[in-house]
């Protein structure tokens, strides 16, 4: 049985995207490996959004290159569309494939182990041809609805790389979910590169929600992240839904508004607050994360002290924080005001500070509280692992809990590790 | 939806000259089809250096047409401006949402709010729906900058002229909105230099107007 092991950097619909590869192999014969030594494919998933991004991916790929002596080595994602000419004349690398046809590695590699010549840009691209992922693989699984982006925010080189929008006909989504539940998963969740910009035949990303909240199984939903101006008003409703999970990774980039006009954000600091609002209204306990971006061409000391001031205002538990990457072919790449590493650094070091601090009180904000978690793990000393609605982790006594299962459970206490993790005990059985 | 046209090649079709900086670039329409306040990001074949322009021309018009302000420093708006009929361009697009909602947004006021060639995607609008209720502020330096100015209804139209007194109002279009009354359910779309925009912004704001009624394209 021929060997295949997988990398994978960047963003959550690229480590969606490597599941259902791993489940394509696996469904066709090939033995999945861990570690990745000496193994017969090696498939690395590449990210290009920022520097670090590329010098991550080009260590990852002479890693493989080294450890597979002999192997095939296929390398996608992002940097893939991004340089591709440069790794194609990389003779190490067998494969260059691009995100359109990523989803058809598995045919171009039976091709290429039966003797055959296939050049994968004679595949078929289709960016939604994915199999469902396998249950094996985690207790929750993203359901791509929609790919590349059309915003052209002046710092990103997604559009470039994933391409134009695109959404996944509804009538696929809802089969797709219908059977990653028939497969047993408990959580899913809605991804893509740009979800709020999902239409398809009218329909918008909140009818893409409604339609899978209808579904009648025990389950929850997730949105993986969200631009402020992708959805509607009444967007916060959908979260009154007991399967709609309380949590939104909201993406704010900066706190003051000329750096969100620099890099053509269509939403103000105001507008992005009142969500925030309109939310918390509803739902008080409310977790929110974000993405935000330090050192962006001219950002001064006063437009990064707007943005800390909204990130402890907005109590974000989660900052994902990016020291802004240039990157060729953007806007901001021309920009004047480009500022030194250091700088973004020191600035990015504020905002993790910050986050931390708002996570730990938010975490102590649920002692008392009860989470309805769903088992991921259970570790050798029985303490089972997973993660509540509000998505905080959570460790408790398991007793005979097995995974992938729902457990209501009380919290009293935050273990002070790094990072953090909430702290329970059942309070009552699950029968789900 | 749009039909999408990537990295094709259009042709020259004329270079028109409004001052000694701006001109209208006019290229073959090569079938794309586009909303008014989409923009366009074009080059020389086979450059790695190219440029967004808002689409000038309507969207009933035979050709495309672009509104290139000339730059001291710029690479792509001068070898642009010596383009020769029949010579091809290299254009991706159309991008962009920026005047997706205006055509639904009756019976509430149009603002089109613009500073230089910001005003590239109020003419398409204009041209493309003629018979709209809007008001066009433009704020440029002199009134040889009011590009085209004859192609818009001059009772919807004010030249903000901040060093002549020759427009309709002599002053920065931001002086304009602050001494104008406005209609607070109308909708207001800027186009122009982040600090325009910036600025006009807090005006409106200021006045009363919600985000959600303000609408913004930033040039640089």
């Amino acid at each position: 049985m021929k060997t295949v092991s997988f990398k994978t950097l960047g963003c959550r619909l690229n480590q969606y995207e490597t599941d259902a590869l791993v489940t394509q192999f696996h469904q066709a014969g090939y033995q999945v490996v861990e570690g990745g030594k000496g193994t017969d494919i090696a498939v690395i998933n590449t990210c290009t959004v920022t520097n670090q991004s590329d010098h991550k991916s080009r260590t990852t790929i002479n890693h493989a290159i080294r450890n597979n002596p002999g192997g095939l080595v296929v390398v996608t994602g992002c940097m893939a569309n991004n340089h591709k000419e440069r790794l194609e004349a990389n003779e190490k690398i067998t494969y260059v494939v691009d995100n359109e046809r990523k989803s058809q590695i598995v045919t171009l590699v039976d091709a290429h182990l039966k003797g055959e010549v296939v050049h994968p840009e004679n595949l078929s691209g289709d960016v939604f041809g994915f199999e469902t992922v396998d249950k094996s693989l985690h207790t929750r699984t993203s359901i791509k609805v929609q790919d590349g982006c059309d915003n052209f925010c002046t710092y990103c080189i997604v559009p470039s790389v994933r391409g134009r929008a695109v959404s996944r006909p509804l009538k696929q989504i809802t089969e797709n979910v219908r059977k990653v539940l028939e497969n047993g998963f408990k959580e899913i969740v809605i991804t893509g590169v740009n979800i709020g910009r999902y239409a398809y035949q009218g329909f918008t990303i909140e009818d893409v929600i409604e339609e899978i909240l209808e579904l009648p199984e025990d389950f929850r939903v997730r949105i993986s992240s969200l631009e402020p101006d992708g959805f509607g008003p009444d967007f916060h409703r959908l979260f009154q839904h007991p399967k709609m999970a309380p949590h939104l990774h909201l993406c704010l980039q900066s706190g003051s508004d000329p750096i969100l006009l620099k890099m053509r954000r269509m939403y103000t600091v105001r507008s992005f607050m009142e969500i925030i609002e309109t939310f918390r209204k509803q739902m008080p306990d409310f977790n929110f994360t974000t993405d935000v971006i330090v050192g962006f061409p001219g950002e001064s000391e006063e437009d990064f002290r707007q943005t800390v001031s909204i990130v402890e205002e907005a109590r974000f538990t989660h900052v994902h924080t990016f020291r802004y990457s240039r990157r060729k072919g953007t806007r901001a790449d021309r920009m004047e005001g480009q500022l030194p590493e250091k700088l973004k650094t020191e600035r990015g070091e504020v905002i993790r500070r910050i986050s931390e601090n708002n996570r730990m009180a938010y975490m102590k904000s649920m002692l008392g509280e009860s989470q309805r978690v769903l088992i991921e793990k259970v570790d050798r000393d029985g303490e089972a692992h997973g993660y509540g609605e509000h998505y905080l982790p959570v460790v408790f006594e398991s007793g005979s809990m097995i995974t992938n299962r729902f457990q209501e459970v009380g919290l009293h206490d935050v273990i002070e590790s790094d990072p953090p993790v909430l702290k329970g005990s059942v309070i009552r059985q699950d029968r789900s | 939806m749009n039909v999408q046209v990537e990295n094709s090649l259009f042709v020259t079709e004329k270079v028109r000259i409004l001052t000694p900086s701006a001109y209208v670039l006019r290229f073959s329409r090569n079938d794309m089809e586009f909303s008014p306040g989409q923009h366009l990001v074009l080059g020389l074949p086979g450059s790695d250096e190219l440029r967004e322009y808002s689409i000038y021309s309507g969207a009933g018009d035979p050709y495309l047409e672009v509104l290139i302000k000339e730059v001291d420093e710029g690479m792509v708006s001068r070898q642009l401006r010596y383009l020769r009929p029949g010579g091809k361009i290299e254009v991706k697009g159309p991008h962009g949402f920026f005047m997706g909602n205006a055509t639904s947004s009756k019976p509430h006021r149009l603002y089109f709010i613009a500073s230089g060639t910001g005003i590239a995607p109020f003419h398409s609008f204009v041209k493309s729906h003629p018979g709209s209720d809007y008001q066009l502020i433009h704020g440029i330096r002199t009134i040889d900058e009011a590009y085209d100015a004859a192609d818009y209804d001059q009772e919807r139209l004010v030249t903000c002229t901040s060093r002549d007194n020759r427009g309709s109002f002599e002053g920065r279009l931001t002086d304009y909105l602050r001494e104008t009354e406005i209609d607070p359910e109308g909708m207001f779309y800027l186009c122009g230099n982040s600090q325009m925009i910036y600025d006009a912004m807090e005006i409106l704001l200021q006045q009363g107007i919600p985000d959600r009624q303000l609408f913004t394209e930033v040039y640089f």
